[in-house]
């Protein structure tokens, strides 16, 4: 018997075969019409489109024509075969490359004697990111995900749960991994599930936190897939916790810090990121709610109020986002000596990534530091995403512009772990305290 | 040597001592101040002879010259000059190497020497420093004798004295005249100058074989790479607008018995003038055009040449008296010293200053052996009547036409650059600056000219430099997809062959790319494919 599981074997040949077909396409049109270029979507950030009914961030509709004879493309256009002859060759020998492995194997000088007589040389790609780069147009022009070419990447997810699992020809019951967890391999559309038993899954942005809620028992009590991206969650994570929604129907919460970067891991998980939107389609969880922690969790919603008693303010908010007049009030989870504790001063990199997230006239209108006000003055013109141009984001950014108050998850578990995992948490859920 | 020395000598009868005496007292003049320079002179005078009996009278020019030592102590040097010219005829050799006269005949023609003056300084410096006589050989083409002299000249007198002579038969078809002098000189210091002169007059005259033996046995050659020639000048008469007072007088002092009516004077004795322009003349001078010549008093005389001088409807001169190089010569010399990437030379019409006609030439070496210029402006190289200027380049007018009147960087151009700039005026009578007669004066008319000229060169050599920028930029481009080729070819073999077809279907696709970047790109197979065998992978 092989030591190689069959769902590879199966998984390598097909890779096989779509490369070969498609390239074989390409010399088949360059004797047809005299060109030789590969066609895929555009994978940039004015071809990256919200899709207002499904949710999620998609390629647009330009199309990308990579020619060898434009000299601007060339060298990308050698790049992308030369990749594609490198995962080739490691398919056929039966090899796993990370794609750090790629770069390595692709990295070689090309020298040559120009006309004038002089030595050129110059390398294939100086730096990973030349070598991802191409990797992602190829996983573009094939239609295919990586982990699907069989490339991997660092396991960071990790999941506990009452979940069983078949994994290559092992099967795994994700509720017996002790004080550990099962990492999530880098192919999990490779996994069958064979068993669930689950309420929802919760989705904690740090590991630590992640670590806390298992060793204390919260999955078991709640019935919960307890899953950690630890930080930006990388395609494997993503694509778990897709899976997990769209085949059992579980709602999926996200935990992350109240701060712009958490609410972008948020948003990853739930709508796609921008540089692999193409894989949204797959990856993004649209059903996934933010369920904390808010700055409202923090400071309740009279200070919202009080900020909306400045008629500017009222104004520039309600032309954004006409309803965010009509949101829900609600009490703060922490007092106010616990907030004065726990809550930290957000940095200009905080506030200026908060512009990104909701644009530049929401910040201008709420924004309370006078030294900030000047120094994001350069970002004028940025308009935000629209996923975040809703009246929960707007009225959350607003608060946090306005306080230029963050605060990391582990304050809460500094109130207590118990308080976290048997109030905080149960409370948001049944009050359906969240985000959408 | 120029104007001075000639006007004293034209006005011989006003002064109490020979032509020959005045040269010896005053010799700097004339350029042989010290050793050095005395040297460079009498190479320079025996070899623009030498041309001047050739290239001017339609022959290809060879000329020969021997710098020998001649004494064992003293720095004594004998020069000869060997070359294949017209020949002097026996009878006239005495006064052309042994009497300072000046031709009364007042014809106009360029030459390279003022009617062999030059040759008669050297003779007399020979005399003063090693009291060796000339040895002259010449024959003509129709002669059948070879004539010998040895003769020297009689100062005070200024009279030749005829030492030896000689006469043989001709054995074979040789004309030709050849010259040795024996003159004190500093050949040490003087070599690098004659070396210069004799490159410089070398690119002007490719259509020469000059050979120079050195005293140290070394043999310098520069060998006839065309046999195109310029057009001999012809001798026309002087320009009404371009003579001077003390020249007029000459010309009717020398006429004849002075029976001559003066109009008939001015037709015959000038060019542009027929008989109305010679009665609107006489009529505004107020002078009766049948008045003989003899009865004139000086005041008439003056009167008439004021008139003449002021009256503004004269044809421009006539420009049959000049003979330019031509394109062809200027290019050819060029690429023989320089072998350039780009060469260019044009030869503008004739124009006129102050009634006397020149014509500018100028040519234009880019690259190849072209020196580099120095910081600020190109290489320059002036002529003046096929002579070479070498020195004073920085007051000619040539000079202040590249640093003053040229936009250099808006033919793109910076300096210093592979780039050098020929410029030759050649007229009836050169603005010499000064008497090194080294440098051109600043003539409105002839900076005009010369300005032109080069203007018109440059702008050649910029659509040349525009074209190869652009050529560049296809090859640039071309570099940039070929070199990629082997790449391609080696990547998609990986996926679409085997182990058996791997190498078959590579040597395929890459001959498929390279007719295809050559199909795009207009470039040729071969070119593309020199590039694609040029590259390595990986080493």
């Amino acid at each position: 018997m092989s030591t190689i599981s069959e769902t590879d074997v199966k998984t390598r040949m097909r890779a096989l075969d779509l490369i070969k077909e498609n390239f074989k396409r390409l010399l088949d049109e360059l004797d047809k019409s005299g060109k030789l270029h590969l066609v895929f979507p555009k994978r940039t950030l004015s071809n990256t489109i919200y899709d207002q009914k499904s949710k999620i961030l998609l390629l647009g509709p330009d199309i990308q024509y990579r020619s060898f004879t434009d000299i601007n493309e060339a060298k990308k256009f050698t790049q992308t075969i030369l990749m594609a002859s490198i995962i080739y060759k490691a398919l056929r020998n039966n090899e796993y490359p990370t794609i750090r492995d790629l770069f390595y194997r692709g990295k070689h000088t090309i020298s040559y004697t120009s006309i004038d007589g002089k030595k050129v040389s110059e390398n294939s790609w100086d730096d990973q990111r030349e070598s991802d780069s191409v990797i992602r147009d190829l996983e573009v022009f094939l239609n295919i995900l990586r982990e699907d070419l069989l490339i991997l990447s660092k396991e960071k997810g990790k999941v506990v749960g009452n979940l069983i699992i078949k994994s290559g020809d092992d099967t795994i019951d994700l509720s017996k991994m002790g004080h550990g967890a099962y990492a999530i391999e880098p192919t999990p559309d490779l996994i069958d599930f064979i068993d669930v038993d689950a309420e929802y899954v919760l989705v904690v942005e740090k590991d630590a936190v992640f670590q806390q809620l298992h060793r204390y028992g919260f999955w078991k009590k709640n019935k919960v897939v307890l899953v950690t991206s630890a930080g930006q969650p990388d395609r494997a994570t993503r694509r778990f916790v897709r899976r997990l929604s769209e085949e059992f129907k579980l709602p999926v919460y996200i935990l992350c810090d109240s701060d712009p970067y958490g609410f972008y891991i948020y948003s990853v998980f739930k709508a796609g990121s921008i540089t692999l939107s193409y894989e949204s389609e797959r990856l993004a969880t649209p059903t996934a709610k933010f369920i904390g922690v808010t700055l409202t969790d923090i400071f309740g919603t009279e200070i919202f109020k009080e900020i909306l008693r400045d008629p500017q303010i009222k104004n520039t908010l309600e032309e954004i986002a006409k309803d965010v007049l009509k949101l829900k009030s609600k009490e703060p989870y922490l007092s106010i000596e616990e907030r004065r504790n726990f809550v930290i001063k957000a940095k200009l990199r905080d506030i200026e990534r908060a512009v990104e997230l909701v644009g530049y006239r929401v910040a201008e209108a709420c924004i309370g530091s006078p030294e900030y006000r000047s120094k994001i003055k350069r970002k004028e013109g940025v308009s935000g995403y629209p996923w975040f141009l809703t009246p929960e984001w707007i009225r959350e950014l607003c608060i946090f512009f306005y306080t230029t108050s963050k605060l990391e998850i582990e304050a809460i578990t500094g109130k207590g772990l118990r308080f976290l995992a048997d109030i905080y948490i149960p409370r948001k859920i049944e009050n359906e305290d969240w985000i959408d | 040597m120029g104007a001075v020395l000639m006007s004293a000598i034209s006005e011989e009868k006003y002064m109490s001592i020979s032509p020959a005496e005045f040269f010896y007292k005053y010799r700097e003049v004339a350029g042989f101040a010290n050793p050095v320079k005395a040297f460079y002179q009498v190479v320079k005078e025996l070899i623009d002879n030498a041309l001047d009996a050739t290239d001017m009278h339609g022959i290809l020019p060879d000329v020969k010259i021997s710098i020998e030592k001649a004494d064992e102590v003293q720095e004594y040097y004998k020069i000869t000059v060997e070359d294949n010219g017209i020949g002097i005829p026996p009878d006239v050799v005495p006064y052309a190497f042994g009497k300072v006269l000046f031709s009364s005949k007042y014809v106009m023609k360029q030459s390279r020497g003022m009617y062999g003056l030059g040759v008669k300084m050297v003779v007399l410096y020979a005399q003063m420093t090693t009291g060796r006589p000339v040895e002259v050989i010449t024959s003509r083409e129709n002669y059948r004798m070879i004539y010998y002299f040895k003769l020297r000249i009689d100062i005070n007198k200024n009279e030749p004295v005829i030492i030896e002579r000689g006469a043989w038969r001709k054995t074979r078809d040789w004309h030709g005249t050849v010259v040795s002098v024996t003159i004190e000189g500093d050949w040490g210091r003087a070599k690098q100058r004659i070396l210069e002169y004799l490159s410089r007059t070398s690119i002007i005259t490719p259509y020469a074989n000059i050979t120079l033996i050195t005293p140290e046995n070394e043999i310098i050659h520069y060998s006839r790479v065309t046999n195109a020639m310029p057009k001999p000048p012809r001798e026309s008469k002087p320009h009404p607008r371009g003579i001077d007072l003390e020249m007029f007088k000459t010309l009717i002092n020398n006429n004849g018995n002075g029976e001559e009516p003066v109009e008939e004077f001015l037709t015959s004795n000038f060019q542009s003038i027929g008989p109305s322009t010679a009665r609107a003349i006489l009529n505004l001078a107020k002078i009766d055009p049948y008045k003989k010549l003899h009865e004139l008093t000086e005041s008439e005389i003056q009167r008439l040449f004021n008139i003449i001088k002021s009256y503004d409807k004269y044809k421009p001169p006539s420009a049959t008296s000049l003979s330019p190089l031509g394109r062809e010569v200027l290019e050819a010399g060029l690429k023989r010293i320089f072998e350039p990437e780009f060469l260019y030379a044009v030869t503008r019409s004739p124009r006129s200053y102050e009634g006397n006609p020149f014509i500018v030439e100028a040519a234009i070496s880019y690259g190849g052996n072209t020196p580099m210029s120095p910081q600020e402006q190109p290489i320059i190289l002036r002529y003046a009547n096929r002579v070479p200027l070498i020195y004073d380049e920085s007051t000619d007018v040539v000079t202040q036409v590249v640093k003053e009147d040229v936009n250099w960087e808006s033919y793109m151009i910076s300096f210093p650059a592979p780039l050098a700039i020929v410029v030759h005026i050649c007229s009836t009578k050169i603005p010499f600056k000064g008497v090194g007669k080294e440098s051109i004066a600043d003539i409105p008319e002839i900076r005009r000219e010369v300005k032109l000229a080069i203007m018109e060169v440059t702008r050649e050599l910029k659509r040349y430099l525009v074209k190869k920028v652009k050529e560049k930029e296809v090859m640039r481009r071309v570099e940039i997809l070929a070199k990629y080729i082997p790449e391609v070819a080696r990547s998609l073999a990986i996926i679409l062959g085997d182990n058996s077809s791997k190498n078959r279907i590579e040597a395929a696709l890459t001959r498929k790319l390279i007719e295809y970047v050559s199909r795009r790109s207009n470039v040729s197979v071969e070119i593309v494919n020199s590039i694609v065998k040029s590259v390595k992978i990986g080493v």
